[in-house]
């Protein structure tokens, strides 16, 4: 009988740890609840969108596994958050970017907006927002801001890569061509949002066929609000079905990965901000990457603050900076840039927001007893 | 409130609040809850150390070759907040020496050589309860040895003897069980369920509470079934409580049967509760019924690497060597024993320790269980899943971070001493933060510079006092 255990194990308590709650569980849950959106894309937008995909996937594992080696750190890659950085990047970009902007723009993700910062839960900013409001900054921003309509492979193709290239002819236009360099006919559409801002409809920019046929607009030159929920319409890859997105955000919710006050906080501001200004409420809601934001990047765990309090204070902070940034401004990627802002109030919000923690005093009606503690009892008990 | 009553019926009330935060870890108990508590012969070496409670350590009233009897006090200290220790075995005393604690550490311990007669101290006799005063029931549990048996062990007549300015309305008896593997309680309360409600009554008695709780979690329904058929007395309710890790610890329990939140830094007291475990009445009852002092606990052996896991009657000071001997022994090496549970027991070096007051289990883990796979180096990417587990509400990522940077104002500011260390914060964390650890070592370091800054304060006014007098004297 073995009795004198050597070698055993001295470590503090606890000496249990929760199963299956790692970090590659939620990046797989997340890459998972993408899905949807990603075969959506696929349908509207047609195989480039597994080109972008592919180079962005592929640029930011790249990034990262060379900046963790040039910064002489332990190799991450397979806790899945480059990936899961990469195919939000992706997301938020035109179908039609050129292949080479997508992968600079994943490395800025990737490498700069993530790893130079010291990692995964070091990054101040959402690396995939990072990422695409550098590009949008930068002078490559006209490869990211045109938009095509949906459907347009029709014309071209579903396998051909075509790329937004710039129109020598007139500054700031584009065309569009294929890998090969050949201008295909394919016109530039206005978005949803950028349709609402320009406070006009334009019925002739936006007019073309849906998969069952009929007009996906509305005789007033505005998208109808099916077409805007299900996605027949022009925008980023990932942003455009509001259905998938939902779909994806609901498994999320149930598996528990986010935390719903985000993306409750988010939507619900500027649903209720678009309705008390009757702003087209509805419109605004199922256009832009708002469903995109809300679920997926807003409720980054690393970025967004760690208690209930703060979770409220910043999703209705976003609503609120989605809702200023679309009613005055007439800049696209809102969603975007008012996450970037509260990324950094996270870290005053995470500082300065008080929690109500257990036991203060006043904070329940029977807490209002003497103040405390009382000095110790004399020792006055004799021995029996 | 609802009440279960006497013949009135079985009906037990579900208690609606929820715990805020927590988590529910696999309870693991079936390995020893249908085993009843058998008795454990003493081995023939028993160490009794003399510090088995929080507060003072005894001084040894025995020397080397003193004959002890079973009952014989063995250890006493004048402090108040200090428990005497009982010899558990009839013997020789072979020597008073340190010798290796549970709790860590080495502590000066009777060591008694057991002569097998089990002859009992004469001096003990039954004593009956109801004719004592409150002073005399306080007194009485004090020489017995008492402390609370869910693993602090405080001592018991400290507790029942809060000041006249707090009046206590409500005993609870803590039979919640949280801890996971954990079935003594349990046990206890099916066996002992008469000497469990007559210990509640002394202890109402003792400290003037005209209502007493018994609080059982909702995954022992025989346990609760048990009570409510021996809970005669209408001044005595039972409660069912949701199964969730910590539900058992003080402040937690008392917010969940009562609603009551005790202030930051204070006590059931300031509150009018008094809490006790289950374990703690019953023997406290057995002690006015027998006589006998606090000499042996009920201890769950558990694991899966112990061949036959049961819930032992130890004599106090037996080692934990000849408790898992008693259960057949390990199957294999384990790679981790624990004293209590695994939440929050104490990872033991050697075997070579005895059982104490304290001591509510022995849990011995293999390899696969007491080891994890740490995926990546540990960081926190704040996830605020700790946020959402505390109990206390506190920000134990913060905590963490804050200790591990030693930014011991920002420590304070968070209020890292209401932490209750229940080890939520650790045990949910996806990277596998040590959390709770970095929050017990920056309590101890903070606790450290708080008495060195309040000791060169104080060297500095005793220097300037010396110079003043010196100046005088010339």
């Amino acid at each position: 009988m073995m009795i004198v255990a050597e070698k055993m194990l001295v470590t503090v308590s606890p000496h249990l740890h929760k199963k299956d709650e790692t970090i590659e569980r939620a990046m797989k849950d997340v890459l998972i609840a993408l899905t949807p959106a990603a075969v959506w894309a696929l349908v509207v937008f047609g195989f480039n969108v597994v080109y972008i995909l592919a180079v962005s996937c592929i640029t930011a594992a790249l990034s990262e596994v060379i900046m963790r080696k040039l910064l002489k750190r332990k190799a991450t890659l397979r806790d899945y958050s480059a990936m899961v950085t990469a195919v939000l990047f992706a997301f938020l970009l035109p179908p039609t970017t050129p292949l080479w902007v997508v992968a600079i723009g994943a490395f800025l993700a990737v490498g700069i907006g993530k790893e130079l910062f010291g990692g995964l839960g070091k990054n101040p900013f959402n690396p995939a927002i990072f990422g695409r409001l550098l590009l949008w900054f930068s002078p490559l921003a006209v490869y990211t801001t045109k938009f095509v309509e949906p459907f347009f492979w029709k014309t071209s193709g579903f396998f051909t890569p075509i790329a937004t290239s710039i129109n020598e002819g007139a500054v700031g236009r584009v065309v569009y061509k294929t890998m090969a360099g050949n201008p295909v006919d394919i016109a530039t559409a206005a978005t949803p949002l950028s349709l609402l801002k320009s406070g006009k409809w334009l019925p002739d920019m936006v007019a073309g066929p849906t998969p069952v046929g009929a007009t996906w607009v509305t005789s007033g030159g505005k998208p109808s609000f099916w077409s805007l929920f299900l996605g027949a319409k022009s925008g980023c890859i990932g942003e455009v079905c509001i259905l998938a997105l939902i779909i994806g955000g609901a498994y999320l919710l149930w598996r528990g990965t986010i935390d719903w006050r985000i993306p409750a906080g988010i939507i619900g501001t500027l649903f209720l901000l678009t309705l008390v200004t009757w702003y087209h409420p509805v419109y605004n809601l199922f256009s832009g990457g708002l469903f995109l934001g809300a679920f997926f990047m807003a409720t980054d765990w690393v970025t967004s603050p760690v208690s209930k309090r703060g979770k409220w204070i910043f999703a209705v902070g976003i609503g609120a900076t989605v809702f200023i940034l679309r009613f005055w401004s007439l800049r696209p990627e809102g969603v975007a840039l008012a996450i970037f802002f509260w990324n950094i109030g996270t870290l005053v919000i995470d500082r300065y927001i008080a929690v109500p923690r257990f036991g203060e005093v006043g904070n329940k009606v029977f807490n209002q007893l003497p103040a405390l503690p009382e000095p110790a009892p004399e020792p006055a008990k004799k021995r029996a | 409130m609802k009440r279960t009553g006497s013949a009135a019926g079985r009906r037990i009330p579900r208690l609606i609040p929820r715990i805020r935060g927590g988590v529910h870890p696999p309870d693991s108990k079936q390995l020893t809850a249908d085993k009843p508590i058998r008795k454990m012969d003493a081995p023939s070496t028993v160490v009794l150390p003399l510090r088995q409670h929080l507060g003072a350590p005894c001084s040894p009233t025995v020397g080397k070759g003193d004959r002890v009897l079973v009952g014989t006090v063995v250890g006493d200290a004048e402090a108040f907040v200090s428990a005497p220790v009982h010899s558990s075995v009839s013997g020789t005393v072979q020597n008073v020496a340190p010798y290796p604690h549970p709790a860590g550490g080495e502590v000066l311990a009777v060591i008694v050589e057991n002569d097998g007669e089990n002859e009992i101290d004469p001096g003990l006799s039954p004593r009956d309860w109801k004719k004592l005063d409150e002073d005399g029931i306080r007194r009485a549990v004090r020489s017995a040895g008492m402390v609370g048996l869910g693993g602090a062990a405080f001592p018991t007549h400290v507790k029942l003897s809060p000041p006249r300015q707090y009046p206590i309305d409500t005993v609870i008896l803590n039979g919640a069980e949280c801890e996971p593997f954990l079935t003594s309680d349990y046990r206890l309360m099916l066996e002992a369920a008469e000497e469990i409600v007559e210990g509640l009554r002394i202890i109402m008695k003792a400290v003037g509470a005209p209502r007493g709780v018994v609080a059982v979690e909702d995954n022992k329904p025989q346990a609760l079934r048990a009570m409510a058929e021996t809970i005669r007395d209408p001044a005595i309710e039972l409660r069912s409580l949701h199964t969730r890790y910590p539900q058992g610890a003080e402040k937690v329990l008392i917010t969940t049967v009562l609603g009551r939140e005790v202030p930051s830094g204070g006590l059931p007291m300031h509150v009018g509760v008094v809490v006790n475990n289950v374990g703690t009445a019953q023997a406290i009852a057995r002690y006015f019924r027998t006589g006998m002092p606090l000499v042996e606990r009920v201890v769950t052996v558990t694991g899966s690497v112990v061949r036959d896991p049961s819930n032992l009657l130890i004599p106090l000071g037996s080692s934990f060597a000849s408790a898992v001997e008693a259960c057949g022994g390990f199957s294999e090496t384990p790679a981790k024993v624990i004293m209590g549970g695994p939440m929050m027991g104490l990872a033991q070096y050697t075997l070579d320790v005895p059982v104490v007051k304290g001591t509510s289990g022995i849990l011995a883990l293999s390899s696969a269980e007491a080891g994890y796979e740490i995926l990546r180096e540990p960081v926190c990417i704040r996830c605020g899943r700790c946020v959402q587990a505390c109990p206390m509400n506190l920000i134990p990522n913060y905590l963490a971070i804050y200790g591990h940077r030693e930014k011991w104002a920002d420590l304070e500011r968070l209020h890292i001493n209401d932490c209750i260390e229940c080890g939520c914060c650790t045990y949910t964390c996806p990277t596998r933060n040590p959390i709770v650890q970095l929050i017990k070592a920056g309590k101890v370091e903070l606790e450290r510079r708080k008495a060195l800054v309040e000791k060169r304060r104080k060297d500095k006014a005793g220097a300037e006092q010396g110079e003043g007098g010196g100046d005088g004297g010339r």
